[in-house]
């Protein structure tokens, strides 16, 4: 298979790439999402502006308050990275889920949470940690999205920001087959701002999940009853629409998520 | 646009197109045969080469990025093993006597990714050598002889 016709740009700086920016364009980081979809024509760029060159995107800093992560930091190279560990335990537990080894050489983590696909697990992780993406613009601003928001023609994703953890952390998901086809995750996560919960698979998009975050931190560290969990996640999804598909039904996807949401609980508890 | 690859120790210069796939680019013009397209989506692992020592799926992959890079496919096995001897080297000869493969389509991605799957750790344990599988698609062998060739050559 053969993607349409498109341009191609190789800048070596930030300031290179958004000069490049206009309609049309697409940024390509690891590329595991993109060219799949380029070879089905599911998307048609008339050009793509290839990151991978570009110096300085590739590393993890820690900062006082946030783990900051380039456009270019791989999946397996967060996954394995004693700082992400350390700080962002529910990020290494749930990257060991996220597609296959050799995919995740190459998959990048912010092009992940741009991408915000149907069945990927850290968009739940950056709900529930309310991680923010960088976002640089072409006449010089800088702003923070969360992941979900649509991204401005002119500007692109220089970073992610994921506010630093430590502590205990869990995160299960229920997929088709391992490390394929996630139905539904849950990631809960206990920092220095609290406990926090996120969903993916039940709504559209990842879910923070307040009345989950404080339903648990009454009980913390026991966990709550499933059907109180259940009670409880069908608040924080009033008013949004479920997701439903061939793959599962909306009342599956709504009773799974509190298991999953559960089964995260009793493993954060177990690492307490 | 013009590029310059290295394939399996040969440099390789083109000029190719920029939907060109690097899966695509490997065939065509470098004649590495051994590179295999299954599903073109990064699924099935037919097309597994190592790129700069790192595995990647050849057909997630335009070949425009992989100018001035390295990249190893099945040809290279020896070298991926390092395997100094003669004929086949110890993960294929371990394939042929376990009947690890059937209609081989499969096989050069499985022997690459094996190699570095190896390289990177090599007392895997058996639940690893599943997992490792789970991102290749063997329609013929149901994975059993697979399993019992890479157990075999451990140490």
């Amino acid at each position: 298979m053969t993607p349409a016709a498109f341009q191609y740009a190789r800048p070596q700086t930030v300031a290179e790439a958004l000069a490049l920016l206009r309609p049309g364009a697409q940024i390509l980081a690891g590329g595991q999402t993109l060219v799949p979809l380029l070879v089905k024509r599911a998307v048609r760029p008339d050009l793509v502006i290839d990151l991978n060159r570009v110096v300085g995107l590739s590393d993890i800093e820690v900062t006082s308050s946030h783990v900051k992560m380039g456009a270019l930091v791989r999946l397996e190279q967060a996954r394995l990275s004693p700082a992400v560990g350390a700080e962002l335990a529910v990020l290494t537990a749930a990257l060991v889920h996220v597609a296959n080894p050799v995919i995740r050489q190459r998959g990048t983590v912010v092009g992940n949470l741009v991408a915000n696909t149907q069945g990927a697990e850290l968009p739940a992780i950056a709900a529930a940690l309310g991680a923010e993406l960088l976002i640089s613009f072409q006449d010089g601003r800088t702003s923070r999205q969360h992941v979900g928001e649509r991204i401005p023609a002119d500007a692109m994703a220089t970073h992610v920001l994921w506010p630093r953890q430590g502590g205990a952390c869990g995160f299960k998901e229920v997929s088709r087959r391992d490390e394929h086809g996630v139905v539904v995750c849950a990631a809960v996560s206990h920092g220095p701002g609290g406990l926090s919960v996120g969903v993916w698979g039940v709504c559209a998009s990842g879910l923070a999940c307040p009345q989950l975050a404080l339903l648990l931190t009454s009980s913390f560290p026991g966990v709550p009853e499933l059907s109180d969990l259940a009670a409880t996640l069908a608040r924080d999804v009033a008013g949004r629409e479920l997701h439903d598909d061939g793959h599962a039904s909306a009342t599956y996807r709504l009773a799974m998520g509190a298991e999953m949401v559960r089964q995260a609980a009793f493993a954060m508890a177990g690492c307490r | 646009m013009d590029i310059a690859v290295q394939v399996d120790g040969r440099q390789v210069e083109a000029s190719v197109r920029p939907r060109m796939v690097l899966s695509d680019f490997l065939r065509c013009h470098s004649g590495a045969l051994g590179v295999h397209i299954g599903c073109g989506q990064g699924v099935c692992g037919a097309c597994t080469v190592v790129m700069d020592g790192v595995p990647v799926r050849a057909c997630t992959i335009l070949a425009v990025q992989a100018d001035q890079a390295t990249v190893q496919t099945v040809a290279s096995q020896a070298l991926l093993e390092g395997f100094t001897g003669e004929g086949l080297t110890p993960l294929q000869a371990a394939f042929r006597e376990h009947h690890a493969l059937q209609c081989g389509f499969c096989t050069p991605g499985l022997l690459v990714a094996t190699s570095v799957f190896l390289r990177d750790n090599q007392s895997p344990t058996h639940e690893e050598i599943l997992a490792h599988l789970n991102h290749h698609l063997c329609r013929c062998t149901g994975y059993a002889n697979i399993i019992a060739a890479i157990t075999s050559v451990l140490p």
